[in-house]
């Protein structure tokens, strides 16, 4: 087998990269994370990172001769942070790495001030909600919810009644008794966050959960992680929409091709995004009623179809999306089954960034 | 008006600690498996040539005229050696999917997000699959001596066979332990329960065929360790101290099934891990 090659670059490449930055007019100090900027002979945290959420320091993860993440030291602070970026961009790899599931091919990374690879004690205290499906289909909710929930170290009845208060929490009580095989792929994910957060954990990672969801359940989803906050614990949120985290939270880390482009506050990129046409592709009941709702939409740039879907292309995605929900919500175009986006947009708009 | 604490609270309950998590595993798997009705029926089945043996031990305890049925010690090994048969269709009914299951259901990633270590979740299948195994080999074998000494109403069988009682439980624990990893790592090889049954057999009756063909050719039995089972059989001879079938050197045999196992525990090493993410 041979050696995995050196990341590319230099470590002093990493770090804000917004216009601006170069001639002396960046943005003031960048509130949530911060990214080390510089080598460092050093493999310990820095010191930032006494009481943050998650440290990594020179972290970096091959696949063969693939780079998955490269050379990534970031601290981030306690409370939601968004990790945003394209598909293939790192982000399942960094919250693989976050939650213990990938050993680091070089480097460190602490999760809630202890080192996460091979310490199952810090695993109790994270809630891990994977992008894809993950469960038998065979079995309903209630019963793989409350059988993840004994891993934790739960008896069998506080596990049966942390998994109804989970299913509870993410509104899915009433299919609890259902085989996940039935369920939609709404109902899927939500079931996969009822696990995840089922154990009460301090820090949720939820690796594109809005993923699928019909627009009501992604407003529920939404309440939820800002609700889950605001109760003191953490939340690292990963999306290839800036809509979708940016309804979440302030704070994001932009990552890009396995390294952390940019962190800091969401509004210094979005006007950069918007700039972009954004593609959402809508499952629908009857997807030719829905278009022509759609044709009143003065920010409509293009409408196609696509079997069972349509597919639109927005100029500003944010009234976009609330009108959707407005839509889904009265039942006047039908059912909205699954509204999903690509992500040419973001990586348009990343392209731009590292020009 | 007090002011209450709204931030943060963790769960206050009671937990178990770590490193038991591997206990649910077995726990569940057992129960999941125990629902199945023709599972039960094979069950039943396997414990057939026991209810035999029982009837055969009283009928030599009761009436001297029947004593030539009385049980010696190599009768042990020899129906350890037949309970291989049911051993086989456990392993696998019962591990086919252990593993294979959870990779096509990708629940792997979720198992090891808890605070589950990866020796812990082999250890839990494992344990699933050794239930099984134990249920149709030593617990047979041992409630069968118990029924004897009660029917003779003397421990002079046992004392005259003081190697008895650990040779049942180390030839039982080497059946078991090396059909259990075997099938364990050959199921995390593949996402399709079907094909790791196929395999498992393949292994079983490929090497016994090629032993046969081998020893057809040059009619020397020391080739024997190419075979599973023959190794298997060498191994029990041993522990019950009979005349071994084959001209291979015991230790050759309990190499070559070492060498299973331990092939079983790297393959297993690789194998189950958080799945790599590669778009």
């Amino acid at each position: 087998m041979s050696a995995p090659p050196e990341p590319n670059g230099s470590r002093a490449a990493v770090g804000p990269v917004l216009p601006g930055a170069a001639d002396g007019e960046a943005e003031p100090a960048l509130s949530g994370a911060t990214v080390a900027a510089g080598p460092s002979a050093e493999t310990s945290p820095p010191p930032e990172a006494a009481g943050a959420l998650v440290a990594s320091d020179h972290l970096s993860k091959w696949y063969g001769q693939v780079i998955g993440l490269n050379d990534v030291s970031v601290v981030v602070p306690h409370g939601i942070t968004g990790l945003l970026g394209p598909n293939g961009a790192g982000k399942s790899t960094f919250m693989k790495l976050m939650t213990g599931q990938l050993k680091p091919s070089k480097g460190t990374v602490q999760v809630l001030g202890e080192p996460v690879w091979n310490n199952p004690a810090v695993f109790a205290r994270l809630g891990f909600c994977p992008e894809q499906d993950a469960f038998y289909d065979r079995m309903t909710g209630r019963e793989w919810v409350t059988a993840l929930v004994r891993l934790n170290g739960y008896s069998e009845g506080q596990a049966a009644e942390a998994a109804r208060r989970a299913l509870e929490t993410v509104d899915l009580l009433d299919a609890a008794d259902r085989k996940i095989g039935g369920y939609s792929k709404g109902m899927r994910q939500r079931v996969k966050l009822a696990q995840a957060l089922a154990h009460d954990p301090e820090l949720l990672v939820l690796d594109e959960p809005l993923g699928g969801m019909d627009p009501i359940a992604r407003r529920k989803t939404i309440r939820l992680v800002r609700e889950w906050a605001r109760q003191g614990r953490s939340v690292i949120v990963s999306s290839h929409i800036l809509h979708e985290i940016e309804s979440m939270t302030q704070n994001i880390l932009l990552i890009n091709n396995g390294r952390i482009l940019a962190e800091g506050n969401v509004h210094q990129i979005r006007e950069l995004i918007d700039e972009h046409p954004h593609t959402v592709q809508i499952l629908a009941e009857n997807p030719r009623a829905l278009a022509r709702q759609f044709l009143a939409f003065d920010d409509l740039l293009s409408l196609k179809f696509e079997e069972d879907a349509v597919v639109a292309q927005t100029a500003r995605p944010d009234a976009f999306y609330r009108r959707l929900t407005e839509l889904a919500a009265s039942g006047e175009a039908g059912e909205v089954r699954e509204v999903t986006s690509p992500d040419d947009n973001l990586q348009a708009v990343f392209q731009y960034l590292v020009k | 008006m007090p002011i209450h604490d709204q931030s943060y609270r963790h769960y206050g309950g009671q937990r178990e600690p770590l490193g038991r998590a591997w206990l649910v595993i077995v726990g569940d798997g057992v129960r999941t498996i125990m629902r199945k009705r023709a599972f039960i029926g094979l069950l039943l089945f396997a414990w057939l040539p026991f209810v035999v043996r029982a009837v055969q031990v009283y009928l030599a305890a009761n009436y001297p005229q029947m004593s030539m049925l009385a049980l010696k010690a190599d009768t042990y090994r020899e129906d350890l050696e037949k309970q291989g048969f049911f051993v086989f269709f456990i392993t696998i009914w019962v591990g086919a999917g252990l593993i294979a299951n959870d990779r096509r259901a990708n629940a792997l990633q979720i198992y090891l997000s808890k605070p589950l270590a990866r020796a812990e979740y082999i250890a839990g299948k494992l344990g699933i699959l050794m239930v099984f195994q134990i249920m149709v080999t030593w617990v047979p074998s041992m409630l069968l001596l118990l029924l004897q000494t009660l029917f003779a109403g003397s421990f002079d069988f046992v004392s005259k066979n003081l190697f008895i009682i650990p040779a049942i439980t180390i030839f039982s624990f080497v059946q078991v332990l090396a059909a259990s990893f075997t099938m364990l790592a050959l199921s995390s090889l593949s996402k399709s329960s079907r094909f790791v049954a196929i395999l498992y057999a393949g292994i079983v009756f490929f090497t016994q065929a090629l032993y046969g063909i081998v020893y057809g050719v040059t009619r020397d039995s020391s080739f024997s360790w190419i075979s599973f089972l023959a190794n298997l059989e060498e191994v029990g001879r041993l522990v019950f101290r009979a005349k071994m079938h084959y001209d291979t050197p015991w230790a050759v045999s309990l190499l070559a099934i070492l060498a299973i196992v331990g092939v079983s525990i790297v393959v297993l090493e690789r194998r189950v891990r958080g799945v790599e993410v590669v778009k």
